[in-house]
């Protein structure tokens, strides 16, 4: 009788999530027409009926409320698990790809390195400059998440730490992740105010500076344990690499639904939460430090006296500690609401993989565009790099439904973010109201971050003062 | 389902449910019987076979409640929506 039933459950069941699914799809391409609407206020012209700011922001948030809600109907444990581990295998790369990526990787940097000391072209003509912003950070590290974390073979810094003795001290455990999190606001902070996207040949010592203090960091703690533990590059493209389709498990690549290793994902410590955490923060930041709020307020801060320096680090500190204590109080709610033993500190650390998602999918929206812009740019240049042509092309402009796609990218990155937190919460707790109950701490914190967000790219671009970028 | 040990908080004036198995403590004995059910699935007695199956029927029923309130909150949040882009504009 009782598996008779159970049987009956599971047969509607099926129908449930694909309508369920299709709902949600259904609601994405909604609110990517209304972001679209929001989005082209700054052409004005185009699109006659604008949303006001406060219901484009309340919509956002409504749709992360609603796909909770709607992900909280997929009920059968089974079919959450078969989700999540469906895998195929695929054959492995040998060792000559991955010497031959390691080579690469070297040889790239070189020439980085070199064309930004020797070229004095500057901004988009330079080829260390199109290399590092454009090759790098908007391609790169978008391959991260949509194909697979290829780094450890590609990473140069590694490839020559490698090769040279170490001391292997052993690393303070006590410091955990925590370093790299300082390494990552370090890295952002000087991306932000330095002109870097300018200057190739500052660009050149900064990354030489990376590099020297890379090899020194590993030639004392030995590369396993530096890039492990320390480095900020090698842990956001380990940690991105858990939502790629392809990763290795087992010692074997495989081929996998996208965000379906997250909910297995176990972060080392509070460092790699905070580090998490920061990855949202600085994307935040980078965008808010943009906004005429913002700038009006520098402004009225500095007429005060304070250095604009001051301003900008102190904000960027206070608002990298207010996102980590808004996730501890989301964890903690979410302890409270599921009347579990399990530490507020278990719970920040298995949810905090969920907002990964959320990360990748600015970084798609805010780097897609200047990538497929400059990349005629990147060919032209990269085929004379110390003769680069006077005026490189570009891309004339990008098709009008292009902002809209950016929108469906961060909406995505949102969904994904709500189903991980479900599937996560289904392998913390042994009942599924509990289950439920534990994620209404973070999916507050999704609609507040996605409201916030959504705020900075409503918002029109006015150049951060005083600073050079 | 879980490989390695969760960290688990219990405050000292608490009673816990503890999972005999594992050493997970629980604030219920419906969950207990719960997690028994799922994680240690092929090592049940009859006892406990018949309390998953109970507290998994009443887990049943707390979430057609909870599906109930969800929907009411879609239907809360559609309505309210339309009515707020129909009057805005």
């Amino acid at each position: 009788m009782v598996p008779e039933s159970r049987r009956d459950r599971r047969r509607w069941q099926v129908p449930t999530a694909v309508v369920v699914l299709g709902v949600m799809l259904w609601l994405s391409t909604a609110v990517g027409r209304v972001a679209a609407h929001s989005g082209s206020l700054r052409g004005a012209t185009r699109d006659p009926v604008a949303v006001p700011t406060w219901l484009f922001l309340l919509t956002g948030g409504g749709v992360v409320g609603v796909s909770f809600l709607l992900a909280s109907f997929v009920t059968d444990r089974r079919l959450v698990a078969a989700i999540h581990d469906w895998a195929r295998p695929l054959p492995t790369p040998g060792r000559i790809g991955r010497g031959l990526a390691g080579v690469t990787g070297v040889a790239i940097l070189a020439v980085t390195l070199g064309v930004g000391v020797a070229e004095d072209a500057t901004g988009v003509r330079n080829l260390a400059v199109l290399v590092v912003w454009v090759g790098w950070w908007g391609g790169y590290v978008a391959s991260t998440y949509l194909l697979g974390n290829s780094w450890p073979a590609l990473n140069p810094f590694r490839t020559v730490a490698e090769r040279l003795p170490t001391l292997s001290r052993s690393y303070p455990e006590r410091l955990g992740a925590w370093p790299s999190v300082a390494g990552l606001l370090l890295l952002i902070w000087v991306e932000v105010t330095a002109p870097l996207a300018d200057d190739a040949r500052l660009l050149a010592t900064v990354i030489a500076g990376y590099t020297a203090v890379t090899l020194v960091g590993s030639v004392v703690f030995g590369p396993d344990r530096w890039f492990g533990s320390v480095d900020p590059l090698a842990r956001a493209f380990r940690l991105y690499g858990r939502l790629a389709p392809l990763g290795v498990t087992d010692g074997r690549l495989r081929i996998r639904l996208p965000g379906s290793e997250l909910p297995d994902t176990r972060l080392d410590d509070t460092g790699d939460v905070a580090f998490v955490v920061t990855l949202l923060f600085v994307t935040t930041y980078d965008g808010f430090v943009a906004t005429g709020p913002w700038a009006a307020g520098v402004r009225a801060v500095a007429d005060a006296g304070v250095p604009p320096i001051v301003i900008y680090f102190g904000a960027y500190l206070v608002g990298a500690g207010l996102f980590y204590l808004a996730y501890r109080a989301a964890a903690r709610a979410g302890r409270a609401g599921a009347e579990t033993y399990l530490s507020a500190g278990e719970l920040a650390r298995r949810f905090a993989p969920s907002l990964l998602p959320i990360a990748a999918g600015y970084h798609l929206a805010h780097n897609l565009g200047s990538v497929l812009v400059l990349a005629p740019t990147f060919v032209a240049v990269a085929a004379a790099p110390l003769s680069p042509p006077p005026s490189p092309p570009q891309l004339a402009g990008l098709p009008g439904w292009f902002g809209g796609l950016e929108f469906a990218f961060v909406l995505l990155g949102h969904l994904l973010a709500v189903w991980v937190a479900h599937a996560t919460a289904y392998e913390l707790f042994p009942s599924r109201l509990q289950a439920v109950r534990s994620q209404y701490g973070v999916t507050a914190v999704m609609v507040c971050y996605t409201m916030l967000s959504l705020w900075i790219v409503a918002e029109p671009y006015v150049a951060p003062p005083f600073i050079a970028s | 389902m879980t490989d390695t040990e969760p960290d688990t908080d219990v405050p000292p004036d608490a009673t816990a449910h503890v999972c005999e198995r594992c050493g997970r403590p629980f604030t219920d004995e419906t969950y207990l019987a719960l997690h028994r059910g799922l994680d240690h699935p092929s090592t049940l007695s009859t006892a406990e076979r018949e309390a998953f199956d109970a507290a998994r029927s009443e887990e049943e029923e707390s979430l057609q409640r909870f599906r109930l309130l969800a929907l009411g909150g879609l239907v809360v949040l559609y309505f309210g929506f339309l009515m707020t882009y129909a009057v805005v504009t």
